[in-house]
């Protein structure tokens, strides 16, 4: 007994050693066909036969399709009926096959051995699946030796070694599933960095516009853009691109694309609404379409002018703490170009005064709080209240988590966009200085416009620049040189001081007339200067630095630093009154 | 673009400037100037060929007028155009300066009558 002990151990511990070799091998390689053909190559080997073919199922479980194959005809290609033969039967019926002898069993198909000459005298054949999960077969033929033919124990050792393997091509099949799902879940988180990129970087709490985009999945159809223009005033946008996940996503990075290019441009909504709504109605595609409010915020007189393409109504709070919506004028873009024809998209224009704007997708008021209930267009609103005297960032905290409170997940892209104007009244950042009259935001007429390199030898350009410039608009001879004085010595502080003489900066300078004002804007994309240090001199101290800034201040009416554009540099904005 | 003209008349240096005083040109006017203090004696500055003068010109001016009073030695302007007036008067220093109309009446000054 000890002897059979002995004998069967030894053979279960060859066993063994097989299987994990096996195992070994099918985790070690990406490769699952050269894997395949290593696992039948060792199984033909260990089970002593001369050639093996290992068969799996194809997807639609119709045919066994011979992967890989040893031995001395190459059968790997091979494509056989899953329903019927000894591999079909094996697999149909989810048992081993034995043929100890073909010249004995009459159902043997003799085909293949005419086709390719060789003599078949005994096969094998195991089915290789885990419990309901079916993978194919392993077949072998022909056992070395005098006899060349099979016993039962031969059809044991291979029915393990079969389903060993069936369990090792299933993990393999599962791990490469788990690396495309990872691939496409790391392509996902790729596409929501980019997405993100395209929103604008949180600003101060003093700088009057913000906002907040939270995606319902990891990508999102909505967007919110805003940034501030040469002359100081601020865009926004806020859009809503129907239906959510990529094609959405998609969408929604090309319309921000195209407003945050054109919108640079194209200063008046109307005009910059009907561009990019012929750009996205040419290629949109399976009736998507935008929803989108684009606007222009003048921060120094609290002016709000917008055009609104379909979106839910903006909310305005007024400073005496009254709410009102104004309704959308035109259909969304990407429906029609034609609905509106050559013209413009209607504009609207409000007085803040004080108050606030905002703008918002119906994932705000149709967001889920913790009871399962929808926030609402008045929980918001009380939401708004809640928060005036706190300020906007309170606002936007609270509104997130109210909103995630609950853990169901966000039913829709939720996406909000502030116009604070109560900031700017209060903000030394947004001084409200000089205001002309008129109720309008408009800029009046551009009629010079230069971007030049900020070195001392461009500064004569300047001059005459300016010069014709102020002679056009009808200045005096006195007053003419005054503002050729203040431009050119603005020009020397941005060289002197925000380029500190780095010859390789420009300097941007624009000349408007607005009613009875000539309003000069000055740019540099130096890094923003302390303004609280821009002092003119004392004039009891006689030195040189300082004086240049006594000039401006002496013959301008008005001398502003606005609010550091986003792109950095800085903004100065001098007014001198006509006549 | 900018000229310099150094001429010695009476024991007095007449510096003549023509063209723009601007940054790019301040420079090389500041470094003149400097030259002639040296020579310790008295200055007329004749700005009659200067149409513009910006802040870093008027630096220059100051600094050379600071230099001469501690020598003790007159700095005076003379023939300073309209425009250029207007920015010394802007800056306050019209009245810190020593202008004559024209040159003979700054020489005038220079020999004490």
């Amino acid at each position: 007994m000890s002897q059979i002990d002995d004998s069967v151990s030894s053979e279960a511990q060859g066993a063994l050693d097989f299987l994990a070799e096996m195992g070994q091998e099918f985790s070690s390689t990406p490769d699952l066909d050269k894997t395949l053909l290593k696992a039948v190559h060792l199984i033909a080997e260990y089970v002593k036969a001369e050639a093996g073919a290992l068969f799996l199922l194809d997807k639609n479980q119709k045919y066994l399709d011979c992967v890989a194959s040893v031995g001395p005809v190459q059968i790997t290609g091979l494509r056989l009926n899953a329903d019927h033969g000894i591999v079909g039967n094996s697999v149909q019926q989810n048992s081993g096959y034995i043929v100890k002898d073909v010249e004995a069993d009459p159902t043997f198909n003799k085909a293949v051995d005419d086709k390719t000459g060789y003599k078949t005298r005994s096969i094998l054949c195991a089915p290789m699946g885990v419990k309901d999960e079916r993978v194919g077969a392993i077949e072998l033929i022909n056992k070395r030796g005098d006899t060349g033919l099979f016993s039962d124990d031969d059809l044991n050792l291979l029915q393990v070694l079969a389903t060993s393997a069936a369990l090792a091509i299933l993990n393999a099949r599962m791990a490469e599933q788990l690396v495309e799902q990872e691939r496409l879940r790391r392509e996902l988180e790729l596409a929501a960095e980019i997405q993100r990129s395209l929103l604008p970087n949180i600003s101060p709490e003093d700088f009057p516009v913000h906002g907040m985009n939270l995606p319902a999945r990891v990508v999102s159809g909505d967007f919110y853009d805003y940034y501030q223009l040469d002359d100081g005033r601020i865009a926004f946008t806020l859009g809503d691109v129907s239906g959510k996940g990529m094609n959405a996503a998609l969408l929604m990075a090309k319309t921000a694309s195209l407003l945050r290019c054109l919108g640079k441009a194209i200063l008046e909504p109307g005009a910059l609404l009907a561009r990019v709504n012929e750009e996205v109605c040419e290629t949109v595609t399976r009736g998507m379409f935008v929803t989108l409010v684009q606007g222009i915020y003048d921060p120094e007189r609290g002016y709000v002018r917008f055009a609104n393409a379909g979106h839910e109504p903006p909310l305005v709070l007024t400073s005496k703490g009254e709410f009102f919506t104004i309704p959308a004028e035109s259909p969304p873009l990407g429906i029609s170009p034609s609905l509106i024809g050559d013209e413009n998209f209607p504009e609207q224009e409000i007085h803040l005064d004080g108050g606030a704007l905002y703008i918002f997708s119906d994932g705000v008021t149709e967001g889920y709080l913790a009871m399962g209930d929808e926030l609402g267009a008045e929980g918001f609103k009380s939401l708004v209240k809640k928060t005036e005297k706190k300020g906007v960032f309170s606002l936007l905290s609270i509104l997130k988590a109210k909103i995630l409170e609950g853990d169901r997940p966000l039913r829709d892209d939720v996406t909000l966009l502030v116009v604070d104007d109560n900031i700017s009244v209060k903000s030394k950042r947004f001084e409200r200085g000089f205001v002309e009259a008129g109720p309008t935001v408009s800029l009046g007429e551009k009629l010079m416009t230069i971007r030049i390199a900020a070195r001392p030898d461009r500064l004569r350009l300047v001059r005459r620049s300016v010069e014709e410039t102020s002679k056009f608009i009808g200045f005096g001879k006195n007053d003419v040189s005054d503002i050729v004085l203040a431009v050119d010595e603005a020009c020397q502080n941005i060289i002197r001081h925000a380029y500190k003489a780095n010859e390789d900066g420009e300097i941007s300078i624009e000349i408007r007339k607005r009613d009875s004002a000539m309003i000069i804007l000055l740019r540099d994309y130096a890094e923003a200067i302390d303004v609280s240090k821009v002092k003119p001199r004392d004039l009891n101290d006689i030195k040189p630095g300082g004086l240049g800034t006594h000039l401006i201040r002496e013959v301008m009416d008005d001398v502003n630093f606005l609010s550091p554009p986003f792109d950095g540099g800085n903004l100065l904005r001098m007014v001198k009154m006509i006549g | 673009m900018m000229e310099y003209e150094v001429e010695e008349r009476s024991n007095t240096l007449i510096i003549r400037l023509t063209g723009d005083i601007d940054l790019q040109t301040s420079p090389n006017v500041r470094q003149g100037l400097m030259g002639s203090i040296d020579k310790g004696r008295p200055i007329i500055v004749d700005l009659s060929g200067v149409d513009y003068i910006d802040s870093s010109g008027v630096a220059s001016l100051v600094e050379s007028l600071q230099t001469m009073r501690k020598k003790g030695k007159q700095f005076i302007l003379v023939s300073v155009s309209e425009k250029a007036m207007r920015v010394f008067q802007l800056a306050r220093l019209d009245k810190v300066f020593t202008i004559c109309s024209d040159l003979d009446e700054g020489l005038k000054i220079v020999k004490g009558e």
